[in-house]
This record gives C-alpha cells, sequence and structure tokens, in this order.
C-alpha cells in the first residue's frame, strides 16, 4: 500500500477532526454531567429550604409572644428593667470601676439599692478586687470562709456576666 | 495387455471426468455457503452497527439534552403567597405547607371505605384530637362523602393517623397561611379565606403584590415592629381586664413619619382558626372581635382634645399670655349651653392650670375665643373631617358636625368641640394629630408600610415649630403634677392628655357609659413616639379604685407600656434628663381633675 504524502494529510486531518470531536463530545457530556448535580443540589437546597420554614415555623411559633409572656408570668417573672439599671454612656460605666479615694465616704450605691441589688452587691464586694470595676463596692467587707467564698464567685460571676451583656446593649443604643 | 491398458486408461478418463464434474459442483455449493455466510455476517455487521449508532445517538442525545425545565427549581422556591414581615424581618404571615386531614370514602373501591367502624375510628381519632367531637366525626365518617375531617395538621399526628391503618384517610400537603404570633397583629394583618383572597387587613391590601409571582418572592414589609405591638397587646389586655372594660384601642405612632409601629385592638382574633363569631356577633348589639377599634370606631374622645384646641389658640394669637386667668368657679352659660367642670378648682385657672385639671369651662372659653372658623381650619388639616389616613380598609368614616349653610359651625358646636364633645374621630385621628402637635406642628398621614430613612413625606404644617414646643411643655406638667400622673414613666419624660367622654349614640349621652383615652408622647425634650389607650366603657371598681376616668384606667396602661417599648425603640430612659419647663414652672400649681 501506497502512502503517498497527500494521503498521509488527509488521513492526519481527519484523525484530527476525529479527535476533536471525541474531545468535544466527552466534553459536553462533562458539561450535562455536572449540569445535573447542580440540578440535584438545587432540588437537596429547595427540601432543606422546605425543612428550614418547617423548623423556623415551628420555633416562631413556640416562641411566639403570647407563649413567652406565659412562660414569664409562670416561671420568670422579670419586668422591664427600671432607669436606674440603665446606663448612659460608657463614661459612666467606667466610673464603677473607679477606685475610691483615701477618704471618701461609704459608697452609698449599695445602701440606697433594693433588696435584691443590695445582697447581690454586697457578694460583689466580697469578691471585688481593687483593679475590678467593682472595687468601689468593696471597701470596708470582711472576709469570708473560703467554701462560702467560692459559691459567691460563683454567683458574681454570672451576675457580671449579665451585668455587662446588659450595659453592653444599652450603651449600644442611643437616642 | 494393450487392449487392457487402452480399456484402463479409457475407464480413468471416464472416471477422471466425473470426478472433474463433481469437483465442480463441490465448489460451487462452497463459493454459494460462502457468499451466503458473507451476507449473512453483512447483516449482522450492519444490525451491530445501526445498534451501535442507535446507542451513539442515544448516549450523544443525552449528552446534549437538557433535562431539567428551565427556571423548574426557582418556581420550586418561590412562595404560593408572599411573606409578611415586621420592621425588623419577623415573619408576622407566612405561606406554609401543611398536612391536612381528607376523608376519601373510594379509597378502598367498592364496598365500606372503612377497614374498622365509623365510630371507632372516630374514637380513635378524637385519641390524637382530643378537641374533636366523636358524634360529629361519627357522623362524616358513616355519611360516605369526601371532604376535609381537618386542616393543618402536625407532622406527627398524620403518622400517628397512618398508623391507624385506614386507607381512606389521606394527608394531602396543602399551602396554607400561617400566623406564627397566633392573635397578635390579627388586625393588621387580617387573614386569608378558603378561596385565597385577603381579607380585612394587610393581606387584603397587599393582596395583588402577595399572589403575582412577579412580585411575591419578595416579603412585604410592614412599619410595625412585633416586639412594640406584643408589649402593647400585654399591657392593653391588662388594662382592659382591669378595668373589665368592653373593648380597647391602643396606637405607637412615630411622630415624624407617620409610621404605626403598633396598632391593637381588643379583643381580637386568632387568623390561623377563624370563628363564624369573630366575623359576626349573634348579638347586633355587640362587635364583632374582627372589629377595628382603633381605626374604625369613631368615639367623642373628650378631653384629650383640649390640648388641640390650646394649640390652636396659641398659633392663632388667641393665647398671648399663658398667665391670664380665666374664670373657672362658676358654670359657664354659653350661647344656650351649661358648661360644668368634674369639680370646683377655685375662682380662676391659666391656661396651664385649666390643662393639668382638665377644665372645660376654661377651655369653652377659649373655644369661644377661637371662633369656628379657625377651629374648624384647624380639624380639618388634622383630617377630623375625613376617615383617618392608613392602608387598611377598615377605617371609620368621622361624625363631622354640619354646620350651617356654608359649612360652618355655630357657637355652640364649636364651644362643645373645644373640650372635645360634639363630633367623633378614631383613636387614629387622634395618632397623627398628637404626632404633628409634638413634632413641630407637621401633621403626616399614618402608615404601615415601612419608610427608609430620609423618605417621610413632606406632611403639611398645622401649627408653627414654637406652639409645637410649648405644647410638649404643657403635656409634659400634665403628666408631671396633673392627671396623667399614673402614666408618668420615670425617666422616659412622658407628656400626654387624659379624656374620659360618656358614650354617645342616636339616643344622646349615656351617662353610664364612658370612654377613656389617654393620648401620650415621649421623650418630651425630642419627641420620638406617641402612643394613645384607649378603653372602650370601662367600669369602676376595686382595681381602679372606683374610678373610671382615664387617670385611673388608661393612663396606667401607658406608663407600664412605656418603658417596656421606649428601650427597644431606642429611647433611653434617663431621669437627669427631661424637657426644660422652668419658665412656665411658676404659673403650675397642683391638682387632680379629669
Amino acid at each position: 500500500m501506497n502512502l503517498t504524502r497527500d494521503r498521509m494529510h488527509t488521513i492526519g486531518w481527519g484523525m484530527s477532526l476525529v479527535i476533536c470531536l471525541a474531545l468535544t463530545l466527552a466534553l459536553t457530556f462533562r458539561v450535562n454531567a455536572v449540569k445535573s448535580q447542580v440540578r440535584l443540589a438545587e432540588r437537596q437546597i429547595a427540601q432543606l429550604k422546605q425543612e428550614k420554614l418547617f423548623l423556623e415555623t415551628e420555633f416562631e411559633t413556640r416562641a411566639s409572644q403570647q407563649q413567652l409572656k406565659a412562660f414569664n408570668d409562670v416561671d420568670f417573672g422579670y419586668s422591664a428593667p427600671t432607669v436606674g439599671q440603665y446606663l448612659e454612656s460608657e463614661r459612666q460605666l467606667a466610673a464603677l470601676g473607679k477606685p475610691r479615694s483615701p477618704d471618701a465616704p461609704d459608697p452609698i450605691r449599695v445602701a440606697s439599692a433594693d433588696a435584691v441589688n443590695a445582697s447581690v452587691r454586697t457578694m460583689m464586694a466580697v469578691e471585688a478586687k481593687p483593679s475590678s470595676p467593682f472595687a468601689v463596692l468593696g471597701m470596708g467587707a470582711k472576709p469570708e470562709p473560703a467554701a462560702k467564698k467560692a459559691k459567691k464567685s460563683e454567683d458574681i460571676s454570672e451576675h457580671l456576666a449579665r451585668f455587662s451583656g446588659r450595659t453592653g446593649q444599652n450603651t449600644g443604643h442611643r437616642e | 495387455m494393450n487392449t487392457l491398458a487402452a480399456g484402463m486408461v479409457d475407464k480413468g478418463v471416464i472416471l477422471q471426468g466425473q470426478g472433474a464434474e463433481k469437483a465442480r459442483v463441490l465448489k460451487n455449493v462452497r463459493a454459494l455457503a460462502l457468499a451466503q455466510a458473507r451476507f449473512r455476517a453483512l447483516w449482522v455487521l450492519v444490525g451491530f452497527a445501526m445498534l451501535l449508532l442507535l446507542a451513539l445517538l442515544r448516549i450523544a442525545h443525552l449528552g446534549l439534552s437538557d433535562p431539567g425545565r428551565p427556571g423548574g427549581e426557582g418556581m420550586a422556591g418561590l412562595p404560593d403567597r408572599g411573606d409578611i414581615l415586621d420592621r425588623n424581618g419577623v415573619p408576622l404571615a407566612r405561606a406554609f405547607p401543611a398536612y391536612a386531614l381528607w376523608f376519601n370514602p373510594r379509597a378502598m373501591g367498592e364496598g365500606s371505605p372503612l377497614v374498622r367502624s365509623p365510630a371507632d375510628l372516630a374514637a380513635a381519632l378524637v385519641k390524637i384530637f382530643p378537641d374533636e367531637d366523636v358524634e360529629e366525626l361519627t357522623r362524616r365518617l358513616a355519611s360516605g362523602k369526601a371532604g376535609y375531617l381537618r386542616r393543618r395538621i402536625l407532622p406527627e399526628d398524620a403518622n400517628r393517623i397512618h398508623a391507624l391503618g385506614e386507607p381512606a384517610l389521606e394527608f394531602p400537603r396543602e399551602a396554607e397561611r400561617y400566623y406564627p404570633q397566633g392573635t397578635m397583629a390579627a388586625h393588621i394583618l387580617g387573614y386569608v379565606d378558603s378561596k385565597g383572597m385577603g381579607q380585612v387587613g394587610m393581606e387584603a391590601v397587599f393582596q395583588k403584590q402577595l399572589t403575582d409571582p412577579a412580585t411575591r418572592g419578595a416579603p412585604a414589609v410592614l412599619s410595625i415592629d412585633a416586639r412594640v405591638q406584643g408589649a402593647l397587646e400585654d399591657e392593653l389586655m391588662w388594662g382592659m381586664t382591669r378595668a373589665q372594660a368592653k373593648g380597647a384601642a391602643g396606637i405607637v405612632m412615630d411622630v415624624d413619619t407617620g409610621e404605626v409601629m403598633a396598632l391593637a385592638s381588643l379583643p381580637s382574633f386568632n387568623p390561623n382558626a377563624l370563628r363564624p363569631q369573630d366575623i359576626s356577633d349573634s348579638d347586633p348589639s355587640k362587635q364583632a372581635n374582627i372589629f377595628n377599634r382603633a381605626t374604625n370606631q369613631t368615639y367623642e374622645l373628650g378631653s384629650v382634645m383640649k390640648p388641640i384646641t390650646v394649640a390652636s389658640a396659641i398659633d392663632a394669637g388667641i393665647i398671648t399670655n399663658l398667665a391670664r386667668r380665666y374664670p373657672s368657679d362658676h358654670p359657664l352659660e354659653i350661647a344656650g349651653i351649661t358648661v360644668h367642670d368634674h369639680e370646683n378648682y377655685g375662682a380662676s385657672l391659666n391656661i396651664i392650670e385649666a390643662l393639668i385639671h382638665s377644665s372645660n369651662i376654661v377651655l369653652a372659653q377659649v373655644g369661644d375665643q377661637l371662633g369656628a372658623q379657625k377651629m374648624q381650619t384647624t380639624l380639618k388639616a388634622l383630617g377630623f373631617n375625613e376617615r383617618p389616613y392608613i392602608e387598611l380598609p377598615a377605617r371609620g368614616r368621622p361624625i363631622w358636625p354640619r354646620g350651617d349653610k356654608n359649612g360652618v359651625w355655630s357657637r355652640v358646636t364649636t364651644v362643645t368641640a373645644s373640650y372635645g364633645h360634639g363630633f367623633s374621630i378614631t383613636p387614629l385621628h387622634l395618632a397623627s394629630a398628637y404626632s404633628a402637635m409634638v413634632n413641630g406642628g407637621i401633621w403626616r398621614p399614618a402608615t404601615l408600610q415601612k419608610i427608609a430613612p430620609g423618605q417621610a413625606p413632606a406632611g403639611r404644617r398645622v401649627w408653627q415649630a414654637s406652639t409645637s414646643a410649648r405644647m410638649r411643655q404643657l403635656l409634659r406638667s400634665i403628666v408631671d403634677v396633673g392627671t396623667g400622673r399614673s402614666a408618668n414613666a420615670v425617666g422616659y419624660r412622658v407628656g400626654g392628655k387624659t379624656g374620659t367622654a360618656e358614650v354617645a349614640d342616636a339616643q344622646g349621652y349615656h351617662h353610664d357609659r364612658v370612654v377613656a383615652t389617654f393620648a401620650s408622647a415621649f421623650p418630651m425634650d425630642r419627641p420620638r413616639y406617641v402612643v394613645i389607650a384607649t378603653l372602650d366603657q370601662p367600669k369602676a371598681n376595686a382595681a381602679t379604685s372606683f374610678q373610671r376616668t382615664a387617670a385611673w384606667n388608661a393612663a396606667p396602661i401607658v406608663g407600664r407600656v412605656i418603658p417596656r417599648i421606649g428601650p427597644l425603640l431606642g429611647v433611653m430612659p434617663d431621669a437627669t434628663r427631661d424637657i426644660d419647663i422652668s419658665d412656665i414652672a411658676p404659673l403650675i400649681a397642683n391638682g387632680d381633675g379629669e
């Protein structure tokens, strides 16, 4: 069989064409395979969205205003915070941690606070160190037994967490 | 030998000739068989080639074609009806695919549709839904008619019913309208009827937007704040129960934009489970729960109108000196009627004292001096002669006195209007008017749609800014030392006015029935929100110290609402801050009144 130069060219071009066609076909198949995966993922997303809607709706129903009110009326009894529980500015917050001067009178904050706050603050006073923001409340407190101290320490850290959370929120919004 | 040999040769030739013939025949047979075999092989080859081509074509078709519907997944994500959100994105109404319990008597083909008896099945269903009636269910199951046994059932209940093994009980999944907050903001939202049409509230207003595929993907956002709405409804319910009132209405409005932050009417209804009595009460003398007292019911609101009269008089130059004293110790005969006060507040009162004590006698004199023309101009500018401006379909038409042929009121009408009688408006009218009174004098229409910052409507000027500033001082004084003291939430600088008016209808005034209202704004040093609380026919009982005036029943509601909503709305309490009333302080004497 004589393979002339022209014949070689023809076969070469033909082969190239076939290879290109095969590659195009393979690429197209691949693209469609990915498309199918995307479509499957979209279907899954739609399903999950539906699930999410269900869960969200259930949560909103269980945490509706009336439910929360019922919980509060029966279990917690929280009421709106009063003016004394708000701090106007970061400056006021910082003032809580001001070290007490040597000749300062006894802090009146504890004396004027209501019974619950006073007891909490007395506890805080026991634990507070001079560098703590509540050091001002701790002056004049007597040391207590270590076990009792440890229990109160937990209460205080809880209270501090609540307090810092609240003040953070309050000072975050301005009129 | 030769002959034999020759004969043998001949025989051999003959034999040779026969063999050649045979061989030729054999050769032909073989060629034929080969040709046949080739032919068959060719067919098989062609068959395989066709199959290969078909397979290749199929693969190419599968590879090139797009099996999914264009936009199919997108449509699947689109709700059947758009959501309604509050201003912070809390869903108030949403499309929810819920299960229904459907009785299909044809599920089993011929014969009895049920495996067990209707009574047994009804008893089993009542164990799952204790609020259902056994007899009613038995009747419906025995009737053999297809229909809903119950709509909107929980998935776990559907599973329990499935476990009963009744093929006739089916659980079609249906797009339901669900209100996660239940009765909250029911009058604002309305409900969707069985035909998918929004009714009563914003469901009706947004019907097209919520159902059009082009727009329903985006939720409708209201101006309402769900937290404020909840607090207002809570406290209104507290006040209504405490005073044994027939109904109550409350509004919280942004004074600078007219956005309604909360709007409540009690008693309310649950749009998730609407009852027939919610839509029309069997007793015609009672309003159905669906009736919106805040926007649809008109009341003669009484003394809450007095600050409006005073503002108009200050604005018109009738009141130029707050220290001027008006006689107040005798009932005032004016234009043929006698004007009384709740009690005798002394020989004379200045304007501030008149507001603090809520003196009809003094306000009648101010109204008389102001005159019908100016009074009517102000009240018209406040929109008191037309239905309130709000998107809701339920908007009550005020009762506006006709006047003479030119529409000008008589002297009697003007005088009675000056202390809030002789015409009726809705609580929403009052909220918009008080917003204008404290915001610098600009009236803006109320809206339930959220307004972007800086996009508030221009509104119209009713009073000068200086008048508004003066009124803020006066309103604060009323709460500080006057009839509104029980609304004085510490640190929130509340200002407002009480109003108690006898219920008026076609039969005249009813002495045994009153409407008590407290209209207020806070904080008065920079007013942000107006709060209105109205009680319909409160009773005098031990809880209200045997009083039925607004100071004892409506004002305490506002006093409890504001500390709850103030911080949520960005108004922090501050006991060290207040509006400066030092210039009018010398004119104020303490006292009570209504």
